[in-house]
């Protein structure tokens, strides 16, 4: 097991590759009453089509990884795992995003053996025919619950807008009609292609002493078989760097209007891995902080002006493969917002960001990630999905503090080019 | 592994809460200013943490003050507003890095708490009234706000549930207020009304993080001088939980949706106050507080007919809540089958094993809470607000000793009172 140390952060995290594949992170807590453990594979929402080595190739259902999340809860016994981490007095869950699925569970009691009934109910799949079908009518509950909820559909009419193959625009719950077509064989073919302790994280953080729960993850891994490692193949479609459509407008059931805009990365920026991406990253995210945030005269001329309430926010994306902006919230004069939003950017752009701005955003967002540092389930999950593109959460506050302003101002002009520009639109019917 | 404590030391008639410990990587300040719920004032107080957050003496703009925190490490501020029982309570919140874990940083606690203090006790205001275009804009804000609650339509229906059921209580005010009583409030009456409630209503404030308390209680005297002294704080009530129903009431709103929502609402007759408290914890964690509950197994593992389908108790009015998105044509059968919980809790039907893992899970849950500074700040706050003071430790011994006669004894009193129901608009008939 090998030792990282951040004396800075005055944390350690310990490491481990298994000999099956599996990356293994601790991260001892002194004085944390809880822990918080995932165990997370890399397949999303996005995976609908793949090969594994030596087998065919499929292209499955919408949704399915999101089924598959659903249904791993299932058991041999008949008996679904939650009530097991009841007992033992944990609260789990599970999550899909486009790129991830997360297993995960909090406790302050019995971890040990919580962590084993994660590692085993993730690693014995259950589908039958019955309790795949039954699982349609939930998922189809769930789909309808987000169809009425107008930021999901804004969020993801933007990204409809921005993209015109890529399935990252595809719900990742997929629709009632692509899940009904989803069966127990298809789960499995996903489930044995993904979900091989190489293609997977397990990160525990927390309450824990780190060489005694090593040993037991090391056990536990080693009495299980596994195939040998299979390179996995991913296709994703070719995607232009034009937007898809520059406006959707959506009518639903609203009071307010929401007002969702954003540009689209170009091809070129989607590929990085590392402390450059971590950097791209940081760059696009102090340059929406220095034009949207409260702190920006834009913001509050908008505020006050009444064009835009306090739910005004912003965001950026980057995966492999697709990467965002977006910014926007509940306005009543969604057109008036779209040309000042189109007046500011240029403007911004050939000013560009000051010297004054820079340092005091920098100093704003080394607090903020300090301030993550105190949840759990922030350091779990963001050291996972960054792990998973070679990055590290760890050098978020040293890669902050060497970015300089030309930095920032080359990022500004690169990303925040009109042509990228997309809105998304929800009315009132 | 002991848990955290409180240090209480009075200012004057304010209280301060410090809690040091060494876990977290920002200190935390929570300021509290007690309000009991009423039509005439609800509105005002939900729009006084906005306007504050605006503009201090010295920062006289928006813009300015950002920029502050800003220079403090983006020192993460809010203010706002919550409902216990019939009380509405003005929150603010600060959360200021540690420099210990920062290079080259200068000390951050004083300018941070005279920061923090001057944001309540200090705003930008002229001519005894607060500045004009802060308070328009912040008016229009929480119109919007309200107007908006529609759009959410799992808050909504959850709303809608509470005016039904407490319609004439002062408990069915929505937290922050009605649409139609912002027009009226201006500059001058909301600056008024903010020194009233400032040298009336019961002030407390909190601290934790690696900090010396002696340098906290003296930081806080210092800023807060002014206002420990002279004013007299009155008691806010509290609710008036014991509540009979004569006929369990129904109602139905319609709107474009796809999914319909179901919120039925109970009367428990038992608050945080009581001895049989700890017993409704469990009662709730056991009927649909967690993912082996009776409700969760019964309307989604069973039947299929929910994603969700949970509840959840408001412990300073005693009320307890159902809520599930359920298709319009299976609501009667999932109301069906939730009233038949009702009556199972009733009849004492609780398994060994729903006993224990509700056990282990609530008692997880109440632990969980000592790792985030704001949640360790709420559940002090708690029994601060019900007066009942109630250690972590003292309640987890409760819990665990609770048996399934302590339940079905909480399950006698639980009293259903309101069935309400969100469905799609109906379709016209050719």
């Amino acid at each position: 097991m090998k030792k990282l140390d951040h004396p800075q952060l005055k944390e350690t995290l310990y490491y481990e590759q298994l000999p099956n594949g599996l990356q293994v992170y601790l991260l001892p807590k002194p004085g944390f009453q809880k822990t918080y453990a995932t165990f997370t594979t890399k397949y999303g929402s996005i995976d609908n089509t793949f090969q594994r080595e030596g087998q065919e190739k499929h292209q499955v259902p919408d949704g399915i990884a999101h089924f598959l999340e659903h249904k791993m809860f299932e058991q041999e016994s008949g008996e679904d795992v939650f009530q097991q981490f009841a007992r033992q007095g944990a609260a789990a869950n599970a999550f899909t995003s486009f790129t991830r699925t997360a297993y995960l569970f909090s406790c302050t009691d019995h971890t040990m053996e919580n962590l084993l009934t994660l590692l085993d109910f993730v690693q014995e799949p259950y589908f039958t025919d019955q309790n795949v079908e039954k699982e349609k009518g939930i998922i189809g509950q769930e789909i309808k619950m987000y169809d009425d909820n107008p930021d999901w559909r804004s969020y993801f009419g933007l990204i409809e807008a921005f993209y015109q193959n890529h399935p990252v625009k595809i719900d990742i719950a997929g629709t009632v009609e692509s899940i009904s077509k989803i069966t127990k064989e298809t789960l499995y073919d996903c489930y044995h292609t993904f979900y091989h302790p190489s293609n997977m994280l397990l990160f525990v953080v927390g309450g824990i002493e780190a060489e005694k729960t090593i040993q037991l993850i090391r056990e536990n891994q080693a009495a299980k078989k596994f195939d040998p490692p299979a390179k996995i193949d991913r296709f994703y479609p070719g995607e232009s760097n034009a937007v898809s459509e520059a406006k959707k407008i959506m009518k639903l059931s609203v009071q307010t209007p929401k007002c969702l805009m954003g540009y689209k990365e170009k091809n070129t920026e989607v590929n990085r891995t590392g402390t450059d991406r971590l950097k791209q990253e940081l760059a696009t995210q102090i340059c929406l902080d220095a034009m949207f945030s409260t702190s920006s005269d834009f913001y509050q001329s908008l505020y006050d002006d009444g064009i835009i309430d306090d739910t005004f926010g912003f965001d950026y994306s980057l995966e492999q493969g697709y990467g965002f902006t977006m910014f926007g919230g509940d306005t009543h004069q969604p057109e008036e917002l779209i040309k000042r939003i189109q007046e500011e950017v240029p403007r911004r752009l050939s000013t560009g960001i000051t010297q004054e701005e820079f340092n005091r955003i920098q100093k704003k967002r080394i607090g903020a990630s300090l301030r993550s540092l105190n949840s759990l389930e922030w350091i779990a999950n963001q050291f996972t999905s960054y792990r998973f593109q070679d990055a590290d959460l760890f050098d978020i506050i040293p890669t902050l503090e060497k970015l300089t302003l030309d930095d920032v101002n080359e990022r500004l002009r690169n990303h925040f080019q009109p042509e990228q520009f997309a809105v998304s639109l929800v009315l009132p019917k | 592994m002991s848990f955290a404590t409180f240090q209480t030391v009075s200012l004057g008639n304010i209280r301060l809460h410090i809690c040091p410990s060494d876990k977290f990587k920002t200190t935390t300040f929570s300021a509290f200013i007690t309000n009991s719920l009423q039509s005439d004032s609800v509105t005002k107080n939900a729009l006084l943490p906005n306007v504050l957050s605006r503009g201090t003496r010295s920062y006289p703009t928006t813009v300015a003050l950002r920029q502050k925190f800003n220079e403090l490490y983006g020192a993460g501020s809010f203010g706002d507003v919550f409902k216990r029982g019939e009380r509405q309570v003005i929150q603010f919140g600060m959360d200021l890095a540690n420099e210990t874990y920062l290079q080259d940083a200068p000390s951050l606690l004083e300018e941070g708490i005279r920061l923090f203090c001057e944001i309540i006790l200090d705003p930008f205001a002229e001519n005894n009234q607060f500045h004009p275009a802060f308070v328009e804009a912040e008016k229009k804000n929480l119109k919007q706000r309200i107007d908006s609650l529609q759009d959410d339509k799992i808050r909504y229906a959850a709303e809608r549930c509470v005016q039904t059921m407490c319609e004439g209580e002062p408990y069915s005010l929505y937290t922050y207020g009605n649409a139609e009583d912002i027009a009226a409030i201006d500059a001058k009456s909301l600056y008024d009304h903010y020194h009233e409630i400032l040298d009336r209503s019961p002030i407390d404030l909190y601290c934790v993080g690696d900090v010396d308390s002696e340098e906290v209680k003296t930081l806080f005297a210092k800023y807060f001088d002014d206002k420990m002294q002279k004013a007299t704080r009155a008691e806010v009530p509290f609710a008036t939980v014991s509540h009979h129903v004569d006929k369990v009431k129904m109602a139905v709103d319609r709107l474009d949706v796809n999914q319909g929502k179901l919120n039925m609402g109970c009367r428990t007759q038992i608050s945080i106050r009581d001895e049989a408290y700890p017993a409704l914890l469990m009662y709730n964690g056991i009927l649909g507080g967690f993912a082996h509950s009776k409700l969760f197994m019964n309307v989604r593992e069973k039947e299929s007919l929910a994603y969700y389908c949970s509840s959840s108790i408001e412990s300073h009015k005693g009320l307890l809540f159902i809520q599930s998105g359920i298709e319009e044509k299976n609501l009667e059968r999932a109301i069906e089958i939730i009233k038949e919980q009702l009556t199972v809790m009733k009849n004492g039907e609780i398994t060994d094993r729903e006993l224990e893992q509700t056990k282990a899970t609530l008692s997880n849950q109440l632990r969980e809470g000592q790792d985030r500074a704001f949640e360790l700040i709420g559940f002090h706050f708690q029994s601060v607000l019900s007066g009942k003071s109630r250690t972590l430790e003292e309640l987890l011994q409760k819990i665990d000793a609770i048996t399934k006669e302590d339940i079905k004894k909480v399950a006698e009193q639980v009293e259903l009172d309101t069935i309400y129901s969100l469905r799609g608009k109906e379709r016209e008939k050719q």
